[in-house]
């Protein structure tokens, strides 16, 4: 269970604070790549995780820009993440009167990064 | 002798708005979502229109979300209202293995008296405990802010509710109108073996002014409008088998829509119609239920007067706002909550601010994603339910000086009603058409 509680937190994360201090980064990122290591070898638990999307691209979940997402998808004020896209989610917050942040936005129009919530395709 | 030439009889006139671009679904796309959006959508208006209201109702007491209720602290909290009831069916009954407590025979309502509601919100939700609630009145989708607090049992006892209430109404000018009248009726179920031709016929030939003498023919010409609010065909499910239709079924499919079109043929030339789908007519299932298709009425619509409307139906007639439904949503609630008329209902869904609060938990209802089409943000002047068992109507006044002529129309196969409305003081009365001759 401990080693698994690390790869849920990847896939849940929920910090209270959106401000991540840099010192955070910089010890998380060792300790992703040793759990991507280990996916699938002797952990039952955390194969289950995994075997839901064949290709998971490691990179894409763990970098700056999409853990700024994931905390968009995750934020419960602006609804429910699943069945709509990022984008429209955040056209609709807006229109509603939440002001989500403008950085998503822009994020979300400048391409490279996953159009569709953390859990599309995975649940 | 000398020979009066009639005079021509004009009939009344009237300014005709739509507001039915909200119940139309052709802009949307499916992208694979659930009714989780609407459900957003829904609390999140009705949210903050409650929080609004609250520092009226209980200025003094705190506002807080359900994960942050404390146990014995008085406060308010606003969520959607889910009641668990036993008896309502499940999908899964049909794979329980041992005999459930759900009748094999499907009940007319399902209420049962261990019906519980549970408030919830996007943190969480909460038994609710206490009198003031009732779960026989309350249903599933309603959005409320209680006063109560939480017991030790974790179950958050009320002790009092705030609904909506009814939204604000624009002022009318009060100024003197001239008597001008408006039809409603529903449940014509043409094609159906209770309809009687003749006596749709008599209606007919009534509005269009083909009966009786200038006295009658002068009151009918101040009939302005005509609302068909759904069930207006029926067709007959032995022919609905699955199979490949013969073509003498094709033609027995198609006849009930001929009937109605030549019927409202004569009604289009003779002054404008709206005709709402309903649940036997061949329109979608889940609401809000799309026009009938053009195609349906080759004749009839080819009149400008002719209008095709979406289920719910709003529309105003000389700044007179008319909401209404095929009844569906009535109906639904009738299955799941209790009251001594139909009209209570009626009442209860203007102050709950919501047509259809049962949509999509147990009404058929299309996922909406940024809004929720069904809630009523401007208080109607008549607000009319279609298809119902028999005639009823109600004046209903708001806290803020609204007042709405609720209308239950009843189905014209079965009783031969259909209801005249004043436009000038909003009175209605029924217009009943027999067919038994004495001998």
């Amino acid at each position: 269970m401990a080693t698994t509680s690390r790869n849920i937190k990847v896939f849940y994360k929920q910090k209270k604070n959106t401000t991540t201090s840099t010192a955070k980064k910089s010890t998380k990122n060792p300790s992703h790549k040793d759990a991507a290591a280990t996916f699938g070898s002797d952990i039952t638990q955390a194969t289950a995780l995994a075997s839901h999307g064949g290709s998971v691209d490691l990179k894409d979940d763990f970098d700056e820009e999409e853990k700024v997402l994931a905390q968009f998808d995750m934020n419960m004020a602006y609804g429910p993440c699943l069945g709509i896209s990022r984008l429209p989610r955040w056209e609709r917050a807006q229109r509603m009167g939440l002001n989500p942040p403008e950085e998503i936005e822009s994020l979300l129009k400048g391409g490279k990064v996953r159009l569709e919530c953390l859990f599309e395709g995975r649940v | 002798m000398e020979v009066e030439s009639p005079e021509q009889l004009q009939r009344k006139q009237t300014t005709y708005l739509s507001f039915g671009e909200n119940f139309e679904i052709q802009k949307e796309v499916y992208r694979g979502q659930q009714y989780s959006q609407i459900y957003f959508a829904r609390l999140h208006w009705m949210r903050a229109l409650l929080y609004s209201l609250v520092p009226n109702w209980k200025s003094h007491l705190p506002v807080c979300t359900i994960l942050g209720l404390e146990e014995g602290t008085e406060c308010i909290i606003v969520g959607t209202l889910y009641k668990h009831m036993k008896l309502k069916p499940c999908i899964l009954d049909e794979y329980s293995k041992e005999r459930s407590v759900a009748p094999l025979v499907k009940p007319h309502n399902f209420m049962n008296q261990d019906d519980y509601l549970v408030l919830e919100d996007e943190s969480g939700r909460v038994k609710l405990g206490g009198t003031v609630l009732s779960p026989s009145v309350y249903v599933t989708g309603v959005v409320v802010a209680l006063h109560g607090k939480e017991t030790s049992a974790g179950v958050f006892f009320v002790e009092d509710v705030l609904e909506a209430g009814l939204p604000p109404q624009i002022e009318r000018p009060l100024k003197s109108r001239e008597d001008k009248y408006v039809v409603l009726v529903s449940g014509l179920s043409i094609g159906s073996s209770s309809s009687n031709p003749l006596q749709f016929q008599l209606l007919v030939d009534h509005i269009t002014g083909h009966l009786g003498d200038e006295e009658e023919q002068g009151l009918v010409a101040e009939i302005v409008h005509l609302v068909i609010a759904g069930n207006s065909v029926e067709i007959s499910r032995g022919i609905l088998s699955g199979q490949n239709l013969a073509s003498k079924d094709q033609s027995r499919l198609s006849e009930p829509f001929k009937e109605l079109d030549i019927q409202l043929t004569q009604i289009a030339a003779s002054l404008p119609l709206d005709i709402m789908p309903g649940s036997s007519d061949p329109a979608n299932f889940s609401l809000p239920q799309q026009p009938l298709n053009r195609c349906l009425f080759p004749g009839s619509a080819t009149f400008n007067t002719f209008r095709s409307c979406t289920n719910p139906h709003c529309f105003e007639l000389d700044n007179i706002r008319f909401l209404g439904t095929s009844g569906q949503n009535i109906d639904d609630l009738t299955k799941y909550s209790e009251a001594k008329d139909k009209l209570d209902f009626l009442e209860r869904t203007l102050r709950w601010r919501h047509l259809a609060p049962t949509a999509p938990n147990t009404l058929g209802c299309y996922p909406f994603t940024d809004r929720d089409p069904f809630l009523i943000d401007s208080c109607p002047d008549v607000y009319f339910v279609g298809n119902q068992e028999k005639y009823g109507t109600r004046l209903v006044k708001g806290s803020e000086g609204q007042s709405v002529r609720l209308i239950s129309i009843p189905r014209f196969c079965e009783t031969g009603v259909a209801v005249l409305l004043n436009m000038r003081n909003l009175e209605c009365h029924a217009l009943t058409f027999g067919t038994q001759f004495s001998s």
